[in-house]
């Protein structure tokens, strides 16, 4: 009788679906995050078989796929799996070209400045760009360009070091956003400012990434990226498309439908 | 054994709380906050009741549990002095007015935590989880009475800030439109345990994190906790006024049991009778 009770009382205050449903997810995704690495090792483009033995779609596509790209490295599906595969992709191309590196560094040393600028909290900026150049300076200091990879890999495993990067490039997409406000805001959804939006989509840890975001990231660091689309759709063909468009990419990131992981040609 | 000595400096959540405490390290007027001695990753904090509102003139103490993955994940705050606006004993999480917990920003901080308390305190509790809806009068009481509260780590708490008599809150534009959309709300105790990420023990965390059944018997009515290292429960038995699920139960099964007593009397009593 006491059990009956119980439950009434348990029926009759409204239970937060919403809430259910996020407790829910976030069991889930802990669960995967546990399972993947934070950036995974080298493989082969027929990896991806593996996943689709049965998905005569899929496998049609992974075959155009393999047929412009060798490799593919994957990213843990965390929601920040875009920034940190970006990131990763950028300097590791970076690390064969000393020259543009040093062009890069010199832009990421300014980058602070213009962030506190806009109105960035110094105090915490400075905590995650210090750690950021921390982490360009330790693999740029590395003449033998293998090993600078292998510490550029084991640096995005650490997950200290690993999200310090994704919250900096999220800060400095934050930033391009506000500084181009103008031209932004004609994409934003509902009625949300550019700011707002960066505060509820682009700061926090965890939030997906949009085309919006992808922009914003692809002019805040100068790199450009091409996205290669494979999902269900019906031609047999993967789909590519450039940030910006036109530009020579340097980056190349394979898309799923929510998620994101590192091609190679 | 020093803070400095028992962390990983290299981990960037260490380094991260070893600034902040350097920053926090001087009382303001408005608030101040420490890591305890031997833990890093549970702080302290004491903030001024706001000015020209019913909290003015109190003195609120509580403690800051960090998470292991901070500032990947919320600062929770734990109010100790009661003060009829937020429960206290009761982890309370920040995030953006009207959004869930995961908009916690890593570049807030745990200074952020506190100004967005007391630009919080003033606003209507509005049934949020963890809320109180004190009467003004009421609220005034406590904040006089906050005056003697003491920590047992920290004394007397009213001596914990700075006595300054000019404004020390220097908040930046940033800042200051900051605060104003943060809303702190207490976690759902039935739905999202992860949702406030726990600290690990691997630090040798002593959290004492409340227990479901604590957080529920507190619900009711506020109190005095004068000494925050008892165990929680002790503290709740006697305040308990309210009809939770757990009370009613106990209630049904009195009532029961005298409803099969007299049962048994009646049916014994015909018995005797017959014979």
């Amino acid at each position: 009788m006491g059990d009956e009770m119980k439950n009434s009382t348990e029926e009759s205050t409204p239970v937060n679906q919403d809430e259910l449903i996020l407790a829910q997810q976030r069991q889930i995704e802990k669960e995967i995050s546990e399972s993947i690495a934070l950036v995974g090792e080298l493989e082969p483009i027929s990896s991806l078989n593996r996943e689709y033995s049965n998905d005569e779609v899929y496998l049609e596509k992974i075959k155009d796929l393999s047929s412009k790209y060798k490799n593919i490295r994957r990213t843990r599906p965390d929601g920040n799996c875009f920034f940190r595969a970006y990131s990763y992709a950028g300097l590791e191309r970076l690390l064969d070209k000393k020259d543009e590196f040093k062009t890069f560094y010199k832009q990421a040393e300014e980058s602070k400045n213009v962030l506190v600028s806009l109105g960035f909290q110094q105090f915490t900026v400075e905590d995650f760009y210090d750690t950021y150049m921390e982490v360009l300076k330790r693999i740029g200091d590395i003449v033998e360009v293998d090993d600078a990879k292998k510490t550029l890999h084991y640096l995005f495993n650490e997950q200290g070091y690993s999200d310090y990067m994704v919250v900096y490039l999220r800060l400095l997409t934050s930033g391009q956003l506000q500084k181009e406000q103008d031209f932004y805001s004609c994409f934003i959804e509902g009625h949300r400012t550019v700011a707002d939006f960066c505060h509820q989509e682009v700061e926090p840890m965890y939030k997906e990434s949009d085309h919006i975001h992808i922009i914003a990231a692809c002019a805040a660091l100068n790199t450009g990226v091409r996205v290669v689309y494979m999902d269900r759709g019906n031609n047999k063909s993967v789909t590519e498309h450039d940030f910006p468009e036109g530009c020579t990419p340097s980056v190349h990131l394979l898309y799923r439908p929510g998620h994101y992981d590192i091609l190679y040609p | 054994m020093s803070l400095e000595n028992k962390y990983n400096l290299k981990s960037p959540g260490v380094k991260r709380l070893m600034r902040e405490a350097r920053e926090l390290a001087e009382p303001t007027e408005e608030y101040f906050a420490h890591p305890l001695e031997d833990n890093l990753f549970e702080w302290h904090f004491t903030v001024r009741g706001p000015p020209n509102t019913e909290f003015e003139g109190g003195f609120y103490h509580g403690r800051i549990l960090l998470p292991s993955q901070y500032p990947m994940q919320p600062p929770n705050i734990i109010l100790l002095t009661p003060n009829g606006r937020f429960e206290v004993n009761k982890k309370i999480c920040l995030s953006i007015s009207g959004h869930h917990p995961e908009s916690w920003q890593p570049s807030w901080s745990i200074r952020t935590a506190l100004l967005a308390l007391i630009a919080f305190m003033p606003t209507p509790a509005a049934g949020t989880i963890g809320s109180l809806d004190y009467t003004p009068e009421e609220r005034q009481a406590l904040a006089k009475k906050s005056k003697k509260w003491e920590c047992e780590i920290c004394g007397k708490i009213a001596d914990n800030l700075s006595s300054q008599s000019k404004s020390t809150l220097n908040l930046t534009h940033e800042e200051a439109s900051l605060i104003q959309q943060i809303a702190l709300k207490a976690e759902d105790d039935t739905t999202n345990k992860e949702m406030c990420n726990k600290p690990k023990d691997d630090r040798k965390i002593k959290t004492t994190i409340i227990n479901e059944e604590n957080t529920l018997r507190q619900r009711g009515v506020s109190q005095s906790c004068e000494n925050i290292s008892e165990p929680v429960a002790d503290v709740f038995m006697e305040t308990e006024v309210s009809l939770n699920p757990r009370t009613i139960d106990q209630i049904f099964t009195v009532v029961m049991w005298a409803i099969v007593f007299v049962i048994v009397l009646l049916v014994g009593r015909r018995f005797f009778f017959l014979n």
